[in-house]
This record gives C-alpha cells, sequence and structure tokens, in this order.
C-alpha cells in the first residue's frame, strides 16, 4: 500500500509541469546580476587592456568607441611576461605529471589494498584538502623548512610545493573513479595473464579517464593560479611564475593599469580555456564526498 | 599462504609510499619544525638562541595581533556567510532547472574561483580604483556621490568581504546544488501533498537533507578566507592605516619584511591551530569508505 503510495508520487513529480515553468522575472533578475558581477571585471579588464595609454584615464570611461591598441600586450610580453608564462607552464606541466604518476598509484593502493598505517596515512590526505586550499598557516613552516633544506629559488622548488599541495584532492578524486571500476574487470584481465604492473599502469588509467582528467584540472589550476608560496620561494626574476610576474608589474609600472590588465588578461586565458571545456569535470571533482554516492 | 598476504599488504603500502612521502615531508614535517623554531629568536633566520615561550608572549601582549585576529574573524565569517547564503539561494533556484541553461549558470557562477585571485583581485582594484574607476562612475551615473573606497576603513573592510564572498558563491552553489540533486523527489512530493508549504518544505526537507554539502563548503571557505593573504595583500595591502590587517598579512608581513622568523613561526602555530579545528571538522564530515 505504502509502496502503490510513493510510486504513483513518483509518477506525478516526473510529469509535473510547474516544477519546470518559465523563469520568472526575479529569477531574470538573478541571472543577470549573477553574469553581470561575474564577468564584468574581466570584460572590464579585457577593454582596459585594449585602450591607448591616454584613453585609459578618460573620464567618463569609454565602453566600446576608444582607440585599439595592441602597446599594453607589446609592452608586457616586452618585460618578462613570456618569461612567466613559460616557466608557469613547465611548473603546472610537471606538477599535473608528477601529481598524476604520484596520485594515481595513491589512489589505487589506498582503494585496492588494505596494508597497516592505511586509516592513518589516509587521513592525512584528506586532512591535507582543505589545508592546502589556504596556505597562509603553511606559509612560514614551509619557508623555513625549504630554506633549511635549500630548495629555494629552484627551478623544482614550486614543482615539489605544488605537486604536495594538489595531491590530495588529486588522490581524493581517482580514487572515486577507481572505486567504480568492478574488481571483476581486473580478476578477468589477470585470468587472461596481464601482469599487475599492466593493470595498474594501463588498464586502471584508461578506466578512470573522466577522474585522471578531473585531478589534472585541479593540478593545473592550483599549479597555475597560486601566487604568495611563488613570492617567498622565488627570488631569481629567471623563475618567476606568472602570477608573480603580474605582481612585479604592479610596482614596475607604477599606476599603468594598462599593462597591468594585459597581464591579467593572458594569465586567465589559459584557465578560461580548459575551464570551459572541462568544466563539468570541474564540478564532479569539487562535489566528490559532498554526497553520498 | 601467509607469504603472499604480506606481499600483498606490502604492494599497497608500497603504491601509497611515494605520494605519501611527497605529503607528508611538505604538509606534515614543516608543521612541527615550526613548532620548535617557535621557541627560537630567528630574526633573520640567525639562530639567536632558545627563548622559551618569549615569541608567544610577545604576540599575547601586542593588541595589533588581537586587532589582526579579530578583523580576521569578522571578514572571515562575514565573506563566508554571505557566500553561503547566496550560493544557497542560486542553487534552490538552478535546481529547478535543467540540461545546458542550468550547466552555464554552474560555469559563470565558477568563474570567480577558478581565475586567480591575483588576476581576480587585480581586476576589481582596477574597478574601484580611486575617484575615476568604474564604480564611481556608475555612483555618479546612478546619482550618488562617489566613494573612495580605499581611504575609508569601513568602505575598505566591506570592500575586501565582498570580493572574498564574490570568489566563492560559485563554490558553495555548486556544492549545495549538488547535495539538492540527490534530494529524493517522492519525499518533496510527498510532504506537499501532506500540506506543507514551500517554506516548510525547504525547512524541514531540503536543509537537513544537504547539511553534508552545506557544513563541508562553510568549513573550506572559512578556512580559505581565514588563510587568505593574496586578496588582502592586493586589494587593500592592509590599509588604510591597519584597518584591514588580517592576520595572513600580519604573518607575511611578520617573516618577509621584517624577518622575525621565530615570532612568524609561533604566530603560524596559533594559525594552524585555527585551521586543525576545520580540518578535523571536514575529517569527520565528508563521506568516504577505507
Amino acid at each position: 500500500m505504502i509502496f502503490k503510495n510513493t510510486k504513483k508520487n513518483g509518477i506525478k513529480i516526473t510529469g509535473n509541469g510547474d516544477i519546470k515553468q518559465g523563469a520568472s522575472l526575479l529569477e531574470l533578475a538573478l541571472l543577470l546580476v549573477l553574469f553581470f558581477t561575474n564577468s564584468t571585471p574581466i570584460l572590464w579588464g579585457l577593454i582596459t587592456s585594449l585602450k591607448t595609454r591616454r584613453e585609459i584615464l578618460v573620464y567618463p570611461p569609454r565602453f566600446i568607441n576608444f582607440t585599439f591598441s595592441w602597446e599594453h600586450y607589446q609592452n608586457v610580453f616586452d618585460n618578462g611576461l613570456g618569461l612567466g608564462m613559460r616557466n608557469s607552464l613547465l611548473y603546472a606541466g610537471c606538477t599535473i605529471v608528477l601529481g598524476l604518476i604520484l596520485g594515481l598509484l595513491a589512489a589505487y593502493g589506498f582503494e585496492r589494498y588494505s596494508f597497516p598505517l592505511k586509516k592513518i596515512l589516509f587521513y592525512i590526505v584528506i586532512a591535507g584538502i582543505p589545508l592546502s586550499i589556504g596556505s597562509a598557516a603553511m606559509l612560514i613552516p614551509n619557508y623555513l623548512y625549504m630554506m633549511n633544506l635549500g630548495l629555494t629559488n629552484k627551478w623544482y622548488t614550486l614543482i615539489l610545493l605544488y605537486t604536495a599541495y594538489n595531491l590530495p584532492m588529486a588522490i581524493w578524486i581517482m580514487k572515486g573513479g577507481i572505486e567504480a571500476i568492478p574488481l571483476e574487470i581486473e580478476d578477468a584481465a589477470r585470468i587472461d595473464g596481464c601482469s599487475r604492473a599492466y593493470i595498474i599502469t594501463r588498464l586502471i588509467p584508461r578506466l578512470c579517464l573522466p577522474s585522471i582528467a578531473s585531478s589534472a584540472l585541479f593540478l593545473f589550476i592550483g599549479a597555475w593560479n597560486e601566487f604568495i608560496t611563488a613570492a617567498v620561494m622565488i627570488d631569481s626574476p629567471n623563475l618567476r611564475s606568472i602570477q608573480l610576474v603580474i605582481y612585479y608589474f604592479r610596482g614596475f609600472f607604477g599606476t599603468d593599469w594598462g599593462g597591468l590588465m594585459a597581464s591579467a588578461m593572458v594569465a586567465v586565458l589559459p584557465i578560461l580555456l580548459v575551464f570551459s571545456v572541462l568544466g563539468k569535470l570541474m564540478v564532479s571533482g569539487l562535489t566528490q564526498g559532498a554526497v553520498k554516492g | 599462504m601467509n607469504v603472499k598476504k604480506l606481499l600483498h599488504n606490502y604492494l599497497g603500502f608500497l603504491l601509497t609510499l611515494p605520494g605519501m612521502l611527497l605529503i607528508i615531508m611538505i604538509l606534515v614535517v614543516p608543521l612541527f619544525s615550526t613548532l620548535y623554531s617557535s621557541f627560537f629568536k630567528l630574526d633573520h633566520l640567525q639562530n639567536g638562541g632558545y627563548v622559551g615561550s618569549a615569541n608567544y608572549a610577545s604576540l599575547f601582549s601586542d593588541p595589533a595581533i588581537w586587532y589582526s585576529f579579530g578583523i580576521t574573524i569578522l571578514i572571515t565569517v562575514a565573506s563566508a556567510g554571505i557566500s553561503m547564503v547566496l550560493g544557497l539561494i542560486f542553487a534552490l533556484w538552478i535546481d529547478r532547472r535543467t540540461g545546458m541553461v542550468a550547466y552555464l549558470i554552474q560555469l559563470i557562477g565558477l568563474l570567480p574561483w577558478v581565475i586567480s585571485m591575483m588576476v581576480g583581485t587585480v581586476l576589481w582594484r582596477w574597478i574601484l580604483n580611486g575617484d575615476t574607476g568604474l564604480l564611481n562612475y556608475f555612483l555618479r551615473s546612478l546619482g550618488f556621490s562617489p566613494i573612495i573606497i580605499f581611504e575609508s576603513k569601513t568602505a575598505s573592510v566591506v570592500t575586501l568581504i565582498i570580493v572574498m564572498a564574490w570568489r566563492t558563491i560559485g563554490y558553495s552553489m555548486v556544492m549545495i546544488l549538488a547535495g539538492l540533486k540527490g534530494v529524493d523527489n517522492g519525499l518533496l512530493e510527498a510532504a506537499r501533498v501532506d500540506g506543507a508549504n514551500t517554506w516548510q518544505v525547504l525547512t524541514h526537507i531540503k536543509l537537513p537533507l544537504i547539511k553534508t554539502p552545506i557544513l563541508l563548503s562553510t568549513i573550506v571557505l572559512t578556512m580559505s578566507n581565514f588563510n587568505n593573504n593574496t586578496v588582502p595583500l592586493i586589494l587593500t595591502g592592509g590599509g588604510p592605516g591597519t584597518a584591514t590587517n588580517v592576520i595572513s598579512l600580519e604573518l607575511y608581513r611578520m617573516g618577509f619584511t621584517y624577518y622575525k622568523f621565530g615570532q612568524a613561526s609561533a604566530l603560524s602555530v596559533l594559525v594552524f591551530l585555527v585551521n586543525i579545528v576545520f580540518v578535523v571538522l571536514y575529517v569527520r564530515m565528508i563521506k568516504y569508505d577505507i
């Protein structure tokens, strides 16, 4: 009787038209506000970066009818933005590779085996996720530590740090991916004569590709966007990451907002490209563990 | 059998070892070495000898540190609160939509979270800049008097709160939305049949069912805002005066402007103690099997 009731309700709700009604005025306003507040800074930055030096300071500001100019982009690339980009690509690339390799192995180990200390090690992984989100507490500890080991201001300094910061998230996401692969597939592969090495390095990665891509996305964003650790760890101008280059532009150019906006646009472009293509993976990665399932 | 089992155990451990070593070396060990160095005088990284709890004593007796903690808590709680409330409203609204529109809204919402704090803050700094920025242009167009934000203490604090909340609304929205998607529709319909109105359905059924994502995102946002030094550094630089000198900035200055690394270590330990509360809550809230 009860069962029948709930089933009936279930049918009723799927056929219920008024749940997906047309947008109300309030909803439209909300959407506009969201779109406006989230895109205005970027659009305004883009417009500013394409104006001539003089026109940036014109008041009232011009939104469309300005003289188009690449001068700020020319200027920032002449002053080290290209180098910053190359460094950041290196840092992000190595962070992705190292993070995926270490993360996949650890995720597989955590998911498929039981071993001593497993629980406490996994607690450290989970604790590492929120801990490395905001790193004020880690800033001085990591600086003193890396300083003692003589590991600051090297080409691999930031790669090591960024991998460590983002590895807990990568392990967490990939563990979820491996969890969804039925054990029977691995058993079948083993019966067919596949080695354990083959299963871990070839079969499993192919079967949990979305979670690998999602981890790669988090590793990339984490490495590309990070600023304060780079500011502390890197002295040499040749090793500056792109965010660091932008920071030094502030002082270097004084009030040259055009240059600052141009470099900000260059820094944000790869993120926007990757995010617009892989946004879905980002959402699934963020919400993993927040809901049962 | 026994040997095989041992090998089995050994393999799992071995697989996790490289990654765990890196995590422990960079996220765990430094915390203990900082606890150790917080008992030393360490100006300009020169070991000035063991000073006992003097670093802590000097922190506790400094009213600037207390102010800094206070303003940090205010900014953290206010921005996380705004972000959670707006995130909840947006999530409840998108939950009624499906397909491309809902997905696009999520992407637009997450935009400030994925662009770097440096870029996001620099962009806002330009909009809010001086007397002739975009904000003041809009204010003048609407007939209000312009405001020079970064010369006013209150305006600076409020702006910092708003920019931090702006960064994170999309995050709380996406987290809460994921929770709402998991709510059984039959349950909601049953409540409606029993005569519950929209508000009652929300407060008695939906909210309790999405408790986990709400708490998890509150924890993450609180930690993210509490520890954030990039946004305050770029937006206000702690000013005017020390009005927005949040604890993460104080920490940064103590270390990298004044080179008092002993005191900075002690302050790091205090900041970490605040963090560990949230980390423990996070570990207890998140759902996983091990």
